[in-house]
């Protein structure tokens, strides 16, 4: 009796670990560390089906050729489940090891797999993934060890739905959802952080400002639907165009803004002007017709334009649109105070 | 497909006897695991083999599985037709595909503690089906 009680006070204290967990990895770690003082195991497994993760919390000594066996059979036991077959190839596995048995219990190099018990991790009817007790020793778990593992996979399951809720809402938060690219509230925060660096570590900074050339002109003649395409068109060039270190919004309308982090005025320049070249150069497909946009682009940077704050900042890269735009439009231009610099497209 | 017969002694359809005889045997089956591994994925488990079967015996995707437990509500209605051969098959091979889902999950641990309870009730449900 006085070991139920011991046992349920371990399970307790695991299910409080899991349920203040904030992130997956956080999860596997605090039951990793209670599951000992509940069950006698060699590896214990957690796989997620949301992001291809599979970790593995075992004994130290466990063989490589186990832990492959484990991640083996928790794929087919889930491919029974989820009624679909998993790419054991495109699983990101992470193992973690610790010392869970003593010196003289190690496991044998050659240890294969002899019992375990795997469960699924659903909510509401739906799969979220399985965990995995797995022993080298043949009939290691009873119906005790499965009882308490299904409360533990009810607790996980149910805070792993948790995370994938607040990741949508998240998603919703910082995305735009016409184009997917992030939204200006998302480039608010990026820019806030990228300026920390600036004015403390003196990373340069570039803002480029771009909007769509006469973009009321295809609203006007295509109509709205047609015009939401166009938007949605220039935002994968624009993503496809930048470095992976950068930061594209969309800032309103048919304007978007690029966070170049790292980058002087040179580099964001060349970037820009890839940009504006490959926009001009890539017929769209509007409605039955073919129209050839353009965009003009306004840049500035810290520390070349000596701007005191991010607004200032984004101040300037608007003024250098303005100013692109004034001049003919299908044009980068550097910001430069009251008279701007030009750059005539070749 | 054959017509559902009539118990001689009470009057009552046989089809009705082995869906009794089946629903106690579910209920019990839902006691027992959903002990060992929760109603959530008890449930999960049982609509997982419905879909596999509902295919191949229709009236298996009448029958209600949730958290709250198992509903054969209906069935009972869908089978007023179906022969009673039929529906000891689809529930067989219910049970069966249950059973081969928790060797798959616990290897022996469940099946373990079910069998001795479930072969008995299977057994019987096959000689009422013989005696007809």
């Amino acid at each position: 009796m006085r070991l139920i009680f011991k046992n349920l006070n371990v399970l307790r204290s695991t299910i409080n670990a899991i349920s203040t967990s904030i992130e997956i990895k956080e999860i596997v770690e605090s039951a990793g560390t209670n599951l000992p003082n509940l069950f006698d195991f060699s590896s214990f497994g957690v796989f997620w089906k949301e992001d291809l993760l599979l970790f593995l919390y075992q004994e130290e000594s466990c063989p490589p050729s186990f832990a492959q066996e484990v991640v083996k059979n928790m794929i087919k036991v889930f491919s029974i489940l989820g009624e679909e077959a998993v790419d054991a190839d495109r699983i990101a596995l992470q193992v973690e090891k610790r010392k869970l048995r003593p010196r003289q219990m190690m496991m044998d190099p050659k240890a294969t797999l002899k019992s375990y018990l795997t469960l699924p991790l659903t909510v509401e009817g739906e799969i979220l993934g399985c965990i995995s007790l797995n022993s080298d020793q043949p009939n290691a778990f009873d119906a005790q060890d499965l009882q308490f593992l299904s409360v533990i996979g009810y607790q996980m399951a149910a805070t792993l739905k948790h995370f994938q809720r607040f990741s949508s809402i998240k998603n919703i938060a910082i995305y735009d959802t016409l184009t997917g690219l992030y939204n200006r509230r998302y480039f608010e925060e990026r820019l806030g952080v990228e300026t920390q660096k600036y004015f403390y570590g003196g990373t340069p900074l570039s803002l480029v400002m771009v909007d769509i050339d006469h973009f009321k002109k295809v609203n006007d003649t295509f109509g709205h639907t047609e015009g939401d395409q166009v938007l949605c068109k220039i935002s994968s060039l624009l993503k496809t165009s930048v470095r992976k270190k950068d930061t594209v919004a969309r800032y309103g309308g048919e304007e978007f803004i690029l966070i170049l982090p790292e980058a002087g005025l040179e580099e964001s320049f060349v970037i820009a002007e890839r940009i504006r070249r490959l926009v001009e150069n890539t017929p769209c497909e509007v409605g039955q017709a073919q129209v050839n946009l353009t965009l003009s682009m306004g840049i500035s940077n810290f520390p070349s334009h000596r701007a005191k704050s991010k607004e200032e900042l984004v101040k300037m890269a608007d003024q250098a649109l303005y100013d692109a735009k004034r001049g003919g439009r299908n044009k980068v231009c550097i910001f430069a105070g009251k008279s701007a610099q030009w750059t005539v497209p070749t | 497909m054959a017509p559902a017969l009539k118990d001689d002694k009470g009057g009552k359809w046989s089809s009705d006897l082995v869906l009794d005889l089946y629903s106690n045997l579910l209920a019990e089956i839902w006691e027992l695991v959903s002990a060992l591994i929760g109603e959530a994925i008890l449930a999960f488990l049982f609509n997982l083999a419905i879909r596999k079967l509902g295919e191949k015996h229709p009236f298996l995707n009448s029958l209600k599985v949730s958290e709250d437990g198992i509903s054969l509500d209906g069935v009972r209605e869908d089978c007023r037709t179906v022969a009673p051969v039929e529906i000891h098959r689809g529930f067989q091979s219910l049970i069966n595909h249950l059973s081969h889902l928790f060797s798959a999950l616990a290897e022996g641990v469940i099946n373990k503690e079910l069998f001795p309870k479930v072969f008995p009730k299977v057994k019987e449900a096959e000689r009422i089906i013989s005696q007809k």
